[in-house]
């Protein structure tokens, strides 16, 4: 590979040195949070975290593990840096995203820290590409402190009963409203728009739902453009996991294979439209 | 009303919307006793569609008690009532039975979906309640008559581009053929003319009372040719001169599909090369009505003038304003057939339009009917000559 012979004095000065022989192993997935231009990269030596946030609202982040990449070195406990992710996606996709098989593009992404740009290596047929992608300071990011303990409802889905569903949702109605219960209807996913009301029921006995933990009857609504970008990272996963907490925010985990089987997790938190009141 | 549809009659069902939805945007629910009629007209009243569907196309099938001698229609926007049958593979795949309901208390019609991996799906959609309006077309009295199996009269259309607006049937004893129509004008020579023909023989049935030439619109006829074709289903057609509608139909034991669309008054002569210029032009001006039809009362005056010459009065697809086509009935029926072309008219101008008079006798169109109710098709020719001048 033409870019494993790069000299080892280059690589002494990149904190942050990530590749992949398929550069689609981190392009798919970031392409499931692409609603927004701009996304913050924070590495860690477990890997890499992208994330991007619309109106402190919402937040999606992806997981890419470094058992992933084919060589992860990082030379710091952690590595924050932000980029315009449209940029990203196209110089990711720069020999043209041929998804024939064989033909892959590889990557190699490195970083020398605060200030300099994030340079990526691509090749693909023996031609050598090197993008120099300017970086921002990070900006704050939202804790929307969503924790384990807090969760009153969780259920785990096949993400092919909610593919269906997601394509046919009213798009007319402001909110998706989403009801989680104990007892009827136990996963209800309700929308309000010009024409009528739509209800989308899951029953918890249901062979689509892997997992059903509903403490409490919980009715939430959050607005549907915040939801919207959701239904990318559906569309790309296999399994889907929904928790709301006892204030109404929603976390919604994606469970993701990228081409060479492994897995990946996307994560949206979105809070609550507005009070409604709890049966 | 309450039924229930299971498996494969939730397709058709959704397969009957589909082609009601190339007709209007709007879809009128009837429940009746004989069975659930969905119907939908377009916007000129050229068009209209109905599919009924017997009460044993349905697992079950209950009339409330509001129904009965009552004939109020559920009116619902195409836009509400498509997207829920818009994926008719995934309808087949994944519903097991669809539940409708029809709750006149509150307007809504409940659409439930019940689909594998017990997966419900609610809609609640809000109606308006509207008149009965049904064309009943008396087709015994056609001159003209072909049936053919739905994959015929398919293969004949499909030649023809999807962009084409309107297609004639001409029939003699020797052949029918059908050809695609244009408006005349100076483009005669970039289309492309396309023309086939078919014996006789090639029908189940073929009679012909009149030699005749009919153009219409194709569009609208497209959606019941295909659902014919899924239903493998034979097509009548039934017509006469040009100017008088024209019904296609299906039907097996369960369910039947009529579409009548309206037809020119005096399409061009035979043959491509006679474009529509050899037809007869005169200038419009508001006062042929009143030239034309003696006794107008001084409202339809004052309505006729609040429309200036060229002026469309409902808008449509095919922009046929229906101020015209009314009159140019009636001036079928007094004299020589001549029409008024406007340098930009469609050759929708001179459609006449297919009129409905609602069921109910108080209604104050005064638009003479093509295709009235079956009760008052007595009455019908009187009204015609009476009603000269329609109140608009």
């Amino acid at each position: 590979m033409p870019l494993s012979t790069q000299s080892q004095g280059d690589a002494e000065q990149y904190v942050l040195v990530a590749s992949l022989d398929n550069a689609r192993n981190l392009s798919n997935i970031l392409k499931a949070i692409t609603f927004k231009d701009h996304a913050i990269f924070s590495a860690t030596p477990n890997g890499l975290k992208v994330t991007v946030e619309d109106s402190k609202c919402l937040q999606a982040n992806a997981f890419i593990q470094s058992e992933i990449f084919q060589e992860y070195t990082i030379k710091e406990d952690s590595v924050g840096f932000q980029v315009n992710l449209t940029v990203l996606l196209d110089c990711l996709n720069i020999f043209g995203g041929s998804t024939a098989p064989g033909v892959s593009t590889a990557l190699r992404m490195c970083y020398k820290g605060y200030g300099y740009p994030l340079t990526l290596f691509l090749e693909e047929g023996g031609v050598v590409t090197v993008c120099k992608i300017n970086t921002q300071e990070p900006e704050e990011l939202v804790d929307f402190e969503f924790c384990s303990t807090n969760v009153t409802n969780k259920v785990i889905l096949q993400s092919e009963s909610l593919k269906e569903a997601f394509s046919e949702l009213d798009m007319t109605s402001e909110v998706l409203q989403i009801t989680m219960s104990p007892s009827q209807p136990y996963f209800r996913l309700s929308t309000f728009g010009n024409s009528g009301n739509a209800h989308y029921d899951y029953p918890k006995d249901s062979d689509m739902m892997e997992l059903f933990k509903c403490t409490k009857t919980q009715t939430n609504r959050y607005k549907m453009s915040l939801l919207k970008p959701s239904t990318k990272a559906l569309a790309l996963s296999c399994k889907v996991s929904v928790r709301t907490d006892s204030r109404g925010f929603l976390s919604l985990q994606y469970l993701v294979r990228n081409d060479d089987g492994q897995i990946c997790f996307v994560e949206y938190y979105c809070c609550p439209d507005e009070e409604v009141a709890e049966d | 009303m309450n039924c229930v549809l299971e498996g494969n009659a939730v397709k058709a069902f959704g397969k009957a919307i589909h082609s009601l939805s190339r007709i209007g945007d709007e879809l009128c629910l009837d429940p009746m006793s004989k069975g659930l009629a969905l119907r939908s007209v377009n916007s000129a009243h050229s068009a209209y569609a109905c599919f009924l569907f017997s009460p044993m196309f349905f697992q079950k099938y209950n009339l409330g008690p509001e129904q009965g001698s009552e004939t109020v229609q559920c009116k619902l926007l195409m836009k509400s009532i498509l997207p829920l049958f818009r994926c008719l593979a995934t309808i087949e795949r994944s519903v097991e039975r669809c539940q409708i309901q029809i709750n006149t208390p509150n307007d809504r019609v409940k659409i439930q979906f019940f689909c594998r991996h017990g997966i419900t799906k609610t809609h609640d959609l809000c109606f308006e309640e509207s008149e009965a309006l049904q064309a009943v077309f008396a087709s015994h009295l056609c001159p003209n008559v072909l049936k053919a199996p739905a994959r015929v009269l398919g293969e004949m259309v499909m030649h023809f581009p999807v962009s084409q607006e309107e297609i004639t049937l001409s029939i003699t004893p020797l052949r029918v053929s059908l050809r695609n129509y244009f408006e005349g004008g100076n483009d005669h020579m970039k289309i492309m003319y396309t023309e086939m023909s078919l014996h006789p023989d090639e029908f189940d049935y073929f009679q012909i009372g009149v030699e005749s030439d009919i153009t219409f619109c194709l569009k609208e006829l497209r959606g019941l040719l295909s659902f014919a074709e899924s239903h493998c289903l034979p097509v009548s057609v039934h017509f006469g001169a040009a100017g008088k509608p024209v019904c296609f139909s299906v039907e097996d034991m369960i369910l039947e599909a009529t579409v009548v669309l309206s037809t020119l008054i005096d399409s061009e002569s035979r043959g491509p090369s006679q474009p529509a210029e050899t037809l007869t032009v005169a200038p419009r001006t508001p006062t042929r009505c009143a030239d034309v039809v003696p006794e107008s009362p001084g409202e339809t005056d004052c309505r006729k003038a609040a429309v200036p010459a060229g002026m469309e009065l409902v808008a449509s697809s095919q922009g046929s304003p229906i101020a015209d086509s009314a009159l140019l009935l009636l001036l079928h029926h007094l004299s020589e057939p001549h029409y008024q072309e406007r340098a930009n008219s469609t050759p929708a101008s001179s459609i006449c339009s297919l009129l409905f008079r609602a069921k109910s006798p108080e209604s104050g169109e005064g638009l003479p009917v093509l295709a009235c109710c079956s009760d008052e098709e007595e009455a019908e020719e009187e009204d015609v000559m009476m009603m000269r001048s329609p109140t608009l």
